[in-house]
């Protein structure tokens, strides 16, 4: 398939709020800061964002239009020119960059942000499967992720011990990340004693319920040197989907992951660190393997989904946390994943580079 | 957060009637009949469920009863997970398997659950086949897979 | 309408005492599905304390103190301004105001409508310190004399009655359970141009 050049984007600002177990605040009221950080970053004034974009899931809030209540949180007076996504933040960003091409606006901001606790996941998600021979069954997302980890098992592809030491090394590198909700140094043998929750899947292959936000700020070349003494430049970004009823997928891979990488250039250059929105632990392998990570690429170094799992934000986290590693920490070339649907149905990669 | 702070409940209730379309009217007859019906792809191979379009290229499929067939009732499981705790949503009050399973004749998996009482009666490649219910609507719920050794 | 228990496991609607039992061999052309979602959301520390309040028989609201505006009920920030708001910008709001907008819905009896008659919900901005409250009901006014002008106040429930356990951390439905709704007050109209700026 052959690949358009990407035009020069950069990210120049982030933020995110820490994940919360249950938020007291509202989504707006969690949001407001998030989004002014962002924009105060970048180096700009609220009044220079010409697209605004956000990513969110009416179904989480339990109302209709909720999304449009998180607009309170943007200062949106004078009118401004806006768009959502009923999904992950990630593809917000996606259509933010695909508006900065007409070549007539140079700044966008993007958000995602979700309150996971009032509901219940396992009750809600049943709801996005086909609706006449799945969602009736209340096939939940962790039983899907369950019967993947199974396949995976079966095929000799990971460990359970495996699974255990990503969950483990994902709380240790969330101890440093003042924005993860599940933190500490765990013991693998004593993860591996706990009971299953849904076998294969332990307490610790999963990820946390958790309330938050992230919001990106983007800008055209000439905008981004003007203004930010460190741009992240978006290299490329793609994304893929499969069919949709789990029978009909080979589980132990994710060949939308793999094109999505194809696609947005991941084997151009080495790649120094990865955040990869595995939110559970088998799916952090698959995620290397599709995408050809090496043992020397780091893998999640702000504890991934596996630590913080605000729905919504999450995968436009994994972008900011990537965008991190380049504009504060010196890295050089950075891949971010985002994912929706169940077992990695469909799948973002984003390639991030500095100067 | 703590227990004492206070919350607003707050509940969603939608009833919907969904129509069918050709192919899951003639699966889910077949399912008020007692009979897993799969649909012809273009390669010759069977799909269950049933579907419009070949998953993979987007192309129409025939839809006509002709281009059913009937797969199972029994089948192999390929994949398989131990719910512990069933949630209100789940077909059963008691732990059961949910479980891709290949039914025999048929190309692709079906999701569906497995009632094997106990997660040691649970492997993978193992035999199984639909329980039916003796009062069916024609709902993928019209079912049930049991160990074919029960 | 047959009732969906949280314990029907199979969401299948089974015909009702009476109904014709369906033919068994004709093609099956509907499914049902009853969605049924619950929330229990922490109530944020702002409409925790507007409740309080709300019970204690008061409506309160924040003043944006950049630019003025009161909002009724107070969410902690001012959208406009973009600008946190706190209890030191709380204002006890009055319980008189004017009909700035209003509709007559005509009540279609989908499941869980209760209502059979049209009804009117009105947006009342209130006196000073100001405010505008979305959505309330109207009490002692036939629906055809609703309109935008009419002087109006609150009619609260009792002590003993008020109850704020279906208020959330949104903005409608606002003072449920509290104030049962606003009756006319019988006085003159007020002119549209006195309150036009803040209709809503």
């Amino acid at each position: 398939m052959a690949r358009t050049p990407a035009p020069d984007i950069a990210i120049i600002g982030y933020a995110q709020s820490p994940s919360w177990r249950a938020a007291e605040l509202t989504e707006p009221q969690f949001l407001f800061p998030v989004i002014s950080e962002a924009i105060e970053r970048a180096g700009i004034e609220r009044r220079e964002i010409d697209f605004t974009c956000a990513g969110s899931c009416d179904y989480l809030s339990g109302q209709t239009f909720a999304f449009v209540m998180n607009l309170e949180a943007v200062g949106a007076w004078p009118p401004i020119s806006e768009s959502h996504v009923e999904m992950d933040g990630a593809w917000a960003l996606y259509e933010a960059w695909v508006r900065l091409q007409h070549g007539d606006v140079d700044t966008a901001l993007v958000f995602g942000s979700g309150k996971s606790s009032p509901g219940v996941p396992a009750e809600i998600y049943p709801l996005q499967m086909d609706p006449y021979t799945i969602t009736p069954l209340g096939a939940d997302p962790v039983s899907i992720a369950a019967l993947q980890a199974r396949a995976m098992l079966d095929a000799g592809k990971i460990t359970e011990r495996e699974m255990a030491e990503i969950a483990a090394r994902s709380r240790a590198n969330a101890i440093g990340n003042p924005y993860a909700q599940v933190t500490g140094d765990f013991d693998v043998d004593e993860l591996l004693a706990e009971p299953y929750h849904t076998a294969p899947l332990r307490k610790h292959d999963l990820p946390p319920i958790s309330d938050g936000a992230c919001a990106v700020v983007i800008a055209t070349a000439a905008k981004a040197k003007e203004v930010c003494e460190r741009p992240v430049w978006i290299r490329g970004i793609d994304h893929r989907i499969e069919v949709h009823q789990p029978g009909m997928r080979n589980l132990t891979e994710s060949p939308s992951t793999r094109l999505a990488g194809q696609q947005a250039g991941v084997g151009d250059a080495p790649v120094d660190v990865a955040e990869l929105c595995a939110t559970f632990s088998h799916q952090e392998k698959i995620l290397r393997a599709e995408l050809g990570l090496g043992g020397d690429v780091e893998i999640n170094p702000s504890g991934g989904a596996l630590a913080a799992n605000p729905v919504m934000a999450v995968g436009l986290a994994r972008i900011a946390e990537a965008a991190r590693q380049i504009a504060e920490h010196g890295k050089r070339r950075a891949v971010a994943h985002a994912t929706s649907g169940q077992a990695l149905q469909q799948n973002l990669v984003c390639v991030l580079e500095g100067d | 957060m703590g227990d004492a702070l206070p919350t607003t409940t707050h509940i969603i209730e939608f009833p919907y009637t969904r129509t069918l379309g050709p192919v899951y009217s003639t699966f889910l007859t077949g399912l008020r009949d007692g009979r897993i019906l799969g649909i012809r792809n273009r390669d010759g191979s069977i799909l269950c469920p049933p579907t419009e379009w070949d998953p993979w290229t987007g192309d129409a499929l025939d839809t006509s009863p002709a281009a059913f067939t009937e797969v199972g009732p029994g089948g192999t499981v390929e994949t398989w997970a131990w719910v512990e705790r069933p949630t209100r949503k789940h077909p059963f009050d008691h732990p059961f398997a949910f479980a891709l399973i290949k039914l025999d004749g048929a190309s692709t998996s079906l999701l569906h659950v497995v009632d094997a009482g106990a997660i040691d009666r649970m492997s993978t490649g193992m035999r199984v086949t639909a329980r039916w219910k003796d009062d069916r609507i024609g709902h993928i719920t019209d079912l049930a897979f049991v160990p074919e050794a029960s | 309408m047959s009732d969906k228990t949280a314990s029907d496991k199979t969401a299948n609607s089974k015909p009702a005492p009476g109904d014709t039992a369906p033919d068994p061999d004709a093609p099956v052309t509907g499914m049902d599905y009853f969605m049924q979602l619950e929330y229990h959301e922490l109530l944020c520390p702002v409409v925790r304390r507007y409740a309080e309040k709300l019970r204690a028989g008061k409506l309160i609201g924040h003043r944006c103190p950049k630019c003025g505006l009161v909002y009724a009920p107070p969410r902690g920030y001012c959208p406009i301004d973009v600008v946190e708001t706190t209890d030191a910008d709380e204002v006890e709001l009055a319980n008189r105001g004017v009909v700035t907008n209003f509709t007559i819905v005509t009540p279609v009896q989908y499941y869980g409508q209760t209502k059979t008659e049209p009804f009117a919900k009105v947006s009342i901005q209130l006196d000073e310190p100001g405010g505008t409250l979305t959505l309330q009901d109207v009490l002692d006014c036939p629906v055809d004399d609703v309109r935008v002008g009419m002087r109006v106040e609150a009619v609260w429930a009792p002590p003993e009655e008020r109850d704020t356990s279906q208020i959330g951390n949104r903005s409608w439905g606002s003072a449920e359970g509290c104030i049962k709704g606003w009756r006319p007050t019988g006085e003159p109209d007020l002119p549209a141009d006195q309150f036009l700026q803040a209709a809503f």
